[in-house]
C-alpha cells in the first residue's frame, strides 16, 4: 500500500502553483473575458437585455451592404482561388509543362509577398495612376482610370493573393499520389482526362476541401484588399467593423459584426475539423512511386496549357518585379512610370535608414514582432510541458483555452481587447490598456499562440518518452532534464516557429489597425497610410523599399525554416 | 540480491501484475520472458522505480526500496530504443549521470574515457554524435552510460528488439561478454525465447501478469512447468490420444492419454532410431523444409500430423509419399492437466 504523504510546499510545487495561476489569469483575461464581453456588449446595454443593436444593424445601409459584400466575396473567392490553386498544382506537379521550376518560383511569390504589401503592389500596376492603367489610358483616352476598383478588383487581387495554402498543402497532397494508381488506370485504357478526374483529383479532395474553407474564412474577413481597392461601393465586414469601432457609440454594431464573423468562422472550422477527422486517402500500395509528369497528348491543349501557365506566372511575378525594380528608381520615375538608365538610384534605400520617420515603423514592427514571438515561444513551451505531463481535465482545459484564438477571427479578438480594457479591471491591476503600447503586444501574442501550440506540441509529443526516463534514471531533476535533454531536441522546431511568427507579425495590419499606439505606428499601418495617398511618389518609393526589405526577411525566414531543413533531410537519405 | 515479494501493479481496474515473487542472485543474468502485455516490462520498471506497486515490496540486499526515488536506487537502465540523447556527443551521453552527480570535470573525463575503453569505444568515437554510430556502437554507449555511475544492478528492456536478425545475434554475444566482464547483476526483458535461452542464467516466464515458471534455460525448455511455457518455448507437437494409442504410448507407465501430451520436434526421429526410442510406428512423409543445418519433416501417422527435426547428415531426403519409421522415447512426453 502507498503511504499517505504529508503535503508540503516544495519549491517545485510553488513553481507549479505560480504557473497554474499565470495560465488561469492569462486565459481568462485575454482569451475568454474580452470575447464574452463582446457578446455581452451586444445583448446587454445599461444592464438590460436588448436586441436594439440587431435593429440598428438591419437599418444600417452601410453595415448591411458590408455583410452582403462579404457574403458575395467569400463564396466567389473560394471558387476562383480553388480554380487557380488547382491549376497551379497541376502545372507544377502533374503536367509536363516546360520551365515548371521557374513557374513554381513565380507562383510561390505569395509566400514572401502578401498582405498589405501585395495589395499595394497590385494597386501600383492597376490603380488609378498604375502602370497598366496609364498605358491603357494613353492608348484609349476614354479608358476609365478607376477601372480597378470595387468587387472585381478585390476578387482579382485576393484570388492571386490566397493561393499560398494551395501551393503548400495541395501540392503536398499531389506529391503523395501513388503514381502506380495512374499507371494502373492507363493500363486499363483510361484517357488523360478520366485519370485526372477519377483517379488523381479525388485523392486531393480532403486537402482541397480544407483549403477551400480556409479561403472562405479569409474572404469573409477580408481587410486589406477591400480597404485599398474596394472603393466606396465594396467595403466588407472587417473594414466596416474598423469604421464602427472608431466611434464609441457605434461600437456595439462593430461587436455584432465581429460576432457574426466569429460564429461563421467557428461553424466553418468545425466543418473543416470534421473533414480532417474523416482523414485523407491513404495509399494502400506496398511500394509507392512518385508522380511522373504527364505530357498533354493533344498538341493544341498542350500549347494552351503552356500559354495559361505563363500568363499566370506573369500575373504573379509582374507586381513583385515592378516593386523591386521601382524601389531602385527616383520619385520622378515612379510618378511618370517612364524608366531610363538614369532613373536608377539607391537613394530610397539610403533615405530609409537615415530618416527616423522612415525607419521608425520598421524598428517598431521588428521590436513588437520579436518580443511577441519570444513571449509566445516561452508561454507555449511551458504549456506544452504541462500538456505532456497532465493528460487530465486541467490539461485539456489549458489546451482548449489557448486554442481559442484559432476559432475566432482576429477582428473579434482585437475588438474584444480594446473594448474590455478601455476601463480599469481588477485582474489587470486596475490599469487601462486600450491606447497604450502594451495592448498591441498582447494582441500579437494571443493570435500566434494556437499555431505555435499545435506545432510545438507535435514536436514535444514526438519525443521518445524513454529519453526522460533515462535522464531520471541517472538522477536528473525535471527542470534539468527539460533544459538539457528535451529542449535541445525540439529547439530547431521552436526556432522555426519563432521565425515564422516573427515574419507573420512584421507586416501585420489586421490586428495592428485596431490596437496600435499613434506614436508607435507599426509597418502594416504605416504602409496603408502611405498607399492611401496614391499620387505621392515619395510615399510609393518608401512602400516599395519596405516591400523589398520585407520580402528579403521573409525569403531568409522561409529558407531557414524550409529550405535548409529540406537540405538536411535530404542529406540524411 | 533483488527480491520481489507479492508484487501487484494495477492500472485503473486492470491488474497488470499479480503476486509476483522473484529472488535474483548476485551477478546473475536473469531474464523476464513472455509475450506482449504479459507484465515483464512492468516488473522491470517496478524494480527501477518508474512504476510504484500497489502491493508488495522490492528489496535490494535486504533493503526495502519500494518507495525509494528512481535516482536513489543505484540501478542502471538500458532502454529498448537506447534513449541516447541525440543532441549530445557520445562523451556527453556517458557523462550525463556523472554531471548530474556534480562530479569534478577531470574525474568525469577520466571515468568516461575508462568506461569507453571497457566497451571498446575509443576517444575519437567519444567525440562523435550518437547518430553517427552503428547499431552495435549505440548499444555499447547505452550500456556504458548505464554502467558509468557504478550501479549495483543493470536492467535492460528489450535492447535488441529493433535490430535485424544478424545484428541481433552479434550484439547478443557482445552483451553476454560485457556482462561477464563486469560481473554485474543483470535483469533482462525480452519476448524472444532464443535470446532468453542463450543469454540467461535463469529465466522467469510471464503470462497475463503472473509468473508461470522460473528456472534455468534447459529446465524451462525440457521440463516446462505449465502448458503455456511448453507451448511458448520452442516448437512442439501435441499428441492426440489416437496417436498415443497407435504407438502404444498409452500403455507406458506414467503416460496418461487423458492429459494434454506434448513432445519436442527434435525428440522424434525419422528412419534413425535412437537407443532410448522404445516406441516406433510407420508414417508417411507429407512435406519437408530444408534449412541447411537441419531438415524439418511433416509426417502423418494415425490421422495426426507430426513435425520432426532431423540434423542434416547428408543422407538422402525423404520425399512426399515416402514411408518412414517414426520413433521416440515416451519419457520425453510432457503432460499437463487439460
Amino acid at each position: 500500500m502507498k503511504e499517505k504523504k504529508k503535503f508540503s510546499f516544495t519549491p517545485e510545487k510553488l513553481w507549479g502553483i505560480a504557473i497554474f495561476v499565470f495560465f488561469a489569469w492569462f486565459i481568462f483575461a485575454f482569451l475568454v473575458f474580452p470575447n464574452l464581453n463582446t457578446v455581452v456588449s451586444v445583448f446587454y446595454q445599461n444592464g438590460h437585455f436588448t436586441t436594439e443593436v440587431f435593429t440598428k444593424l438591419i437599418h444600417s445601409t452601410k453595415a448591411m451592404r458590408s455583410l452582403r459584400n462579404s457574403l458575395i466575396l467569400a463564396p466567389t473567392l473560394s471558387i476562383t482561388v480553388g480554380f487557380i490553386g488547382i491549376s497551379l498544382v497541376l502545372i507544377t506537379e502533374y503536367f509536363d509543362i516546360k520551365g515548371a521550376n521557374i513557374l513554381r518560383l513565380g507562383y510561390m511569390t505569395t509566400l514572401i509577398y502578401g498582405g498589405i504589401i501585395l495589395v499595394s503592389g497590385y494597386k501600383f500596376i492597376y490603380g488609378k495612376t498604375g502602370i497598366l492603367t496609364t498605358l491603357f489610358a494613353k492608348i484609349i483616352p476614354s479608358f476609365p482610370i478607376d477601372w480597378f476598383e470595387g468587387y472585381w478588383a478585390v476578387l482579382f487581387v485576393m484570388t492571386f493573393a490566397c493561393t499560398s495554402n494551395h501551393m503548400i498543402f495541395l501540392r503536398n497532397a499531389m506529391r503523395s499520389v501513388d503514381f502506380q494508381t495512374v499507371e494502373a488506370a492507363q493500363n486499363m485504357g483510361a484517357s488523360q482526362f478520366r485519370i485526372l478526374t477519377k483517379v488523381v483529383l479525388p485523392v486531393l479532395t480532403p486537402s482541397l476541401m480544407a483549403v477551400t474553407i480556409l479561403t472562405f474564412i479569409t474572404g469573409l474577413s477580408a481587410t486589406s484588399a477591400p480597404l485599398l481597392v474596394g472603393g466606396q461601393d465594396f467595403q466588407t465586414i472587417t473594414p466596416m467593423i474598423l469604421t464602427f469601432a472608431n466611434n464609441v457609440s457605434s461600437r456595439p454594431l462593430a461587436a455584432l459584426l465581429a460576432l457574426f464573423l466569429g460564429v461563421a468562422t467557428i461553424i466553418l472550422l468545425t466543418i473543416m475539423i470534421q473533414i480532417e477527422k474523416r482523414g485523407h486517402y491513404m495509399s494502400v500500395s506496398k511500394v509507392k512511386t512518385t508522380i511522373v509528369k504527364q505530357k498533354i497528348r493533344n498538341p493544341i491543349l498542350n500549347v494552351l496549357a503552356h500559354v495559361y501557365a505563363y500568363l499566370l506566372f506573369l500575373i504573379y511575378v509582374i507586381p513583385v518585379a515592378l516593386v523591386v525594380l521601382f524601389s531602385f528608381t527616383d520619385s520622378a520615375t515612379i510618378a511618370s512610370k517612364h524608366l531610363t538608365l538614369s532613373s536608377f538610384t539607391l537613394d530610397n534605400y539610403i533615405s530609409i535608414f537615415q530618416k527616423a520617420s522612415s525607419y521608425k515603423p520598421f524598428v517598431v514592427s521588428i521590436a513588437y514582432s520579436a518580443i511577441a514571438a519570444s513571449f509566445v515561444a516561452i508561454i507555449v513551451l511551458v504549456a506544452c510541458r504541462i500538456l505532456q505531463k497532465r493528460k487530465d481535465r486541467l490539461g485539456g482545459a489549458l489546451e482548449y483555452g489557448l486554442l481559442i484564438p484559432w476559432l475566432l477571427p482576429t477582428t473579434l479578438m482585437a475588438l474584444g481587447l480594446i473594448t474590455t480594457y478601455n476601463t480599469p479591471r481588477v485582474w489587470m491591476f486596475n490599469k487601462v490598456l486600450t491606447g497604450t503600447s502594451v495592448i498591441m503586444l498582447i494582441g500579437y501574442i494571443i493570435i500566434k499562440i494556437p499555431f505555435t501550440l499545435r506545432m510545438t506540441k507535435a514536436a514535444f509529443f514526438s519525443l521518445d518518452d524513454s529519453l526522460e526516463d533515462a535522464a531520471r534514471n541517472m538522477g536528473a531533476k525535471p527542470f534539468y532534464t527539460f533544459m538539457r535533454v528535451q529542449l535541445p531536441i525540439i529547439l530547431p522546431t521552436v526556432l522555426a516557429i519563432f521565425a515564422l511568427n516573427f515574419n507573420g507579425l512584421l507586416g501585420d495590419y489586421d490586428m495592428s489597425v485596431f490596437m496600435y499606439h499613434p506614436l508607435n505606428k507599426p509597418l502594416g499601418v504605416y504602409i496603408k497610410s502611405l498607399t492611401d495617398s496614391e499620387t505621392n511618389a515619395d510615399n510609393a518609393a518608401l512602400t516599395f523599399v519596405y516591400a523589398v526589405l520585407m520580402m528579403i526577411i521573409s525569403a531568409v525566414v522561409m529558407y531557414l525554416v524550409y529550405g535548409r531543413g529540406n537540405k538536411v533531410d535530404k542529406s540524411k537519405d | 540480491m533483488i527480491k520481489l515479494e507479492h508484487i501487484e501493479v494495477t492500472f485503473g481496474s486492470f491488474k497488470a501484475l499479480k503476486d509476483i515473487n522473484i529472488d535474483i542472485h548476485e551477478g546473475e543474468f536473469f531474464t523476464f520472458l513472455g509475450p506482449s502485455g504479459c507484465g515483464k516490462t512492468t516488473t522491470l520498471r517496478t524494480i527501477t522505480g518508474f512504476i510504484s506497486p500497489s502491493a508488495g515490496t522490492v528489496s535490494v540486499r535486504g533493503k526495502d526500496i519500494t518507495h525509494t526515488p528512481i535516482e536513489k536506487r543505484n540501478i542502471g537502465m538500458v532502454f529498448q530504443s537506447y534513449a541516447l540523447f541525440p543532441t549530445m556527443t557520445v562523451y556527453e551521453n556517458i557523462a550525463f549521470g556523472l554531471q548530474v552527480q556534480k562530479m569534478d570535470k577531470e574525474e568525469i573525463r577520466k571515468k568516461v574515457v575508462e568506461m569507453g575503453k571497457k566497451v571498446d569505444l575509443n576517444e575519437e568515437q567519444l567525440k562523435k554524435k550518437v547518430s553517427e554510430l552503428s547499431g552495435g556502437q549505440q548499444q555499447r554507449v547505452a550500456i556504458a552510460r548505464a554502467l558509468v555511475t557504478n550501479p549495483e544492478i543493470i536492467c535492460l528492456d528489450e535492447p535488441l528488439s529493433n535490430l535485424d536478425a544478424k545484428l541481433r545475434v552479434q550484439l547478443r554475444n557482445e552483451l553476454k561478454d560485457l556482462q561477464k566482464r563486469f560481473g554485474i547483476t543483470t535483469v533482462y526483458v525480452t519476448h524472444d525465447q532464443e535470446e532468453a535461452l542463450t543469454l540467461s542464467d535463469r529465466i522467469a516466464v510471464f503470462n497475463k501478469g503472473v509468473i508461470e515458471q522460473i528456472g534455468r534455460p534447459d529446465e524451462i525448455y525440457s521440463h516446462s512447468a505449465t502448458e503455456f511455457v511448453c507451448n511458448f518455448i520452442g516448437d512442439i507437437n501435441r499428441l492426440t490420444p489416437e496417436f498415443l494409442a497407435g504407438t502404444g504410448a498409452d500403455k507406458v507407465e506414467g503416460v496418461d492419454p487423458k492429459k494434454h501430451c506434448y513432445i519436442r520436434l527434435e525428440r522424434m526421429h525419422v528412419n534413425e532410431t535412437m537407443a532410448t526410442d522404445t516406441l516406433k510406428t510407420e508414417a508417411v512423409v507429407e512435406d519437408y523444409e530444408f534449412y541447411g543445418l537441419y531438415i524439418k519433416y511433416t509426417v502423418r501417422a494415425f490421422g495426426q500430423t507430426i513435425k520432426v527435426i532431423e540434423k542434416n547428415s547428408g543422407k538422402t531426403l525423404y520425399k512426399k509419399g515416402d514411408t518412414v519409421t517414426l520413433s521416440y522415447n515416451p519419457a520425453d512426453i510432457m503432460q499437463y492437466e487439460g
